[in-house]
């Protein structure tokens, strides 16, 4: 498609002048500060493997990568059930309603994350509105550990990752047909299987995007774990700016947040590839 | 039938009860912040026996606070003016421009939005500890730029998508200069791009925590690392107070969002 009037924009017939500065930008704080990071994995304390054999062998890693996974696990299972009602309910309740829920969704999202965080801290303790309403309605006589530890960890995250998997589902819901749904009932399909058979699978694609971006992002995640998590219930990101800034051991801390991205961003390759580019959140 | 909310019979309950349930989930915290940090107990009790203002008081005499504040709000304008401007130029480049590599190109510039936070923050950190950019100004808008560039560009390229370049050439060939023709034309029909793109740079450093964390000096914070470093001591209302107002702020960006929504429909 030319332009009759190309001359009048010669620049843009390439454009490479306008991405120069951004380029650079990059280049020089985002890949070379990566790269140097990464290379002290296999160069400090000496050359060669042993970051990682260390972070192989040892049982205290063992369990951080375990504890990391396993919240990047729950998290995204957990929002993925929540996510898929509320997505639903936002594009076929009345238009008031759904607005007031899609604005719900975003001022969370939008609040202040150590803002948020605080509160469930405050929440979750031993003598919090959580536990005491629990002993109040005599579902437990003691208060129960909730914070400094996995569950505190994976109810602040579930929190914080409910909206980025609301919004690709809702994408996804709202451009269905209602006039498919129809046709399954026409041809006798009952709720339950109109759902199952139908529904669930066309909303498939943003729940699988959602699903992708909630377990990359909860993979290296750092606050809500270091504030709700406890010391001995570490995960990866937390133990990587602690083996950098109090242990100063950047050959092991390298290893580590190189596997971090390794995975990270074979997840993002998959997600470019399955569904394309993530949308903004705006 | 099940796209059709009238259709739904009993399942409307069913749904909207679920959706009752996560909305209080939502906003639950929300309400809860704002309810303590009126409170008159120390210790966060709640419901509280009374009510007080003395923690906005105790914020609002602490000059560190107020400091960070400061602080947080420069960082967050210059980097605001950068994001923008640098994912202007490349999404005019990425959007108009014709060479080879651009997907793989636009593929990179979004990359910082994916990669752990955490791991950014270790490796500029230790570049700038060693070309003495640690603890400064600059060291922290360059981080916060990188990773505020790409939502930048997102916003940006959306709106110069839908942009036709063929109405900048009819603003020539009725006697703009070129520049004239980009500067009049386009700049304003992708005014809410822009205006997208400069709300979510601002929010992006103004929230951050992380990099904030490894770049700070006791003698610049940012109200983030403040909250931070206070939150590990103890889970004094004065935070609940800095956070009330934070809300506020949030609240009031999004209805600024909301109405530059509407005025662009309109």
């Amino acid at each position: 498609m030319s332009s009759t009037f190309a001359l009048a924009r010669p620049r843009m017939r390439k454009g490479t002048g306008m991405i120069l500065p951004a380029l650079v930008l990059l280049l020089a704080f985002f890949v070379v500060p990566v790269a140097l990071l990464l290379s002290r994995s296999v160069t400090e304390p000496e050359l060669g493997l042993q970051n990682y054999r260390e972070l192989l062998a040892s049982g205290t890693y063992a369990k951080i990568f375990f504890n990391t996974f396993l919240v990047a696990g729950l998290v995204t299972l957990i929002t993925a059930l929540l996510a898929f009602p509320v997505a639903w309910a936002l594009v076929i309740m009345p238009r008031l309603l759904a607005g007031l829920l899609f604005a719900i969704v975003l001022l969370s999202m939008w609040t202040n994350l150590l803002a948020r965080t605080y509160a469930w801290m405050v929440l979750l303790q031993q003598t919090g509105l959580i536990n005491r309403t629990l002993m109040q309605f005599g579902l437990t006589s003691e208060p129960i550990p909730l914070v400094n530890n996995l569950t505190g960890v994976t109810i602040g995250m579930v929190y914080i990752m409910l909206p980025f998997m609301v919004l690709p589902i809702y994408g996804v819901i709202r451009k269905i047909d209602p006039a498919i749904l129809q046709a399954a009932a026409l041809c006798g399909a009952t709720r339950l299987q109109a759902l199952g058979r139908v529904l669930l699978p066309l909303a498939v694609p943003g729940i699988a995007s959602g699903a992708l971006m909630v377990f990359v992002m909860s993979l290296g995640y750092f606050v809500t774990p270091a504030l709700l998590g406890g010391t001995s219930n570490m995960m990866l990101a937390e133990m990587i700016a602690q083996q950098v800034q109090s242990l100063v051991n950047w050959g092991l801390g390298g290893a580590a947040a190189f596997i971090l991205l390794v995975v990270t961003l074979s997840l993002y390759a998959l997600q470019l590839r399955l569904i394309g580019e993530p949308k903004g959140t705006a | 039938m099940l796209l059709t909310f009238e259709k739904m019979g009993a399942w409307r309950w069913g749904l909207g009860l679920i959706c009752a349930l996560v909305a209080l989930f939502l906003l639950l915290p929300i309400v809860f912040i704002i309810a303590l940090s009126f409170g008159d107990s120390r210790w966060l009790i709640f419901p509280p026996p009374g009510w007080t203002l003395r923690w906005y008081e105790e914020l609002f005499a602490d000059p560190r606070w107020i400091e960070s504040a400061l602080t947080s709000a420069k960082i967050g304008l210059i980097v605001t003016v950068f994001s923008v401007a640098l994912g202007l130029l490349a999404s005019i480049g990425l959007v108009r421009g014709r060479f080879k590599g651009k997907a793989v190109l636009r593929t990179f510039f979004l990359t910082p939005m994916v990669l752990p936070v955490v791991i950014l923050a270790v490796a500029l950190y230790a570049l700038f500890l060693r070309i003495g950019l640690s603890g400064t100004l600059v060291g922290f808008v360059i981080a916060h730029v990188v990773i505020a560039l790409p939502f930048s560009i997102i916003a940006i390229s959306g709106a110069l998508e839908t942009f036709d370049p063929a109405i900048e050439d009819a603003a020539v060939v009725c006697g703009a200069s070129p520049w004239e023709a980009r500067l009049r034309v386009t700049l304003p029909a992708i005014s809410h791009g822009l205006f997208s793109a400069a709300i979510f740079s601002f929010l992006i450093s103004w929230d951050e925590v992380v990099i904030a964390i490894f770049m700070a000096s006791p003698t610049l914070q940012t109200l983030p690392v403040r909250i931070w470093g206070t939150l590990r001591q103890d889970l004094t209302p004065v935070i609940a107070a800095a956070s009330t107002l934070l809300v506020a702020l949030t609240i009031l960006l999004m209805l600024a969002a909301a109405l530059l929504r509407k005025g662009k429909k309109a």
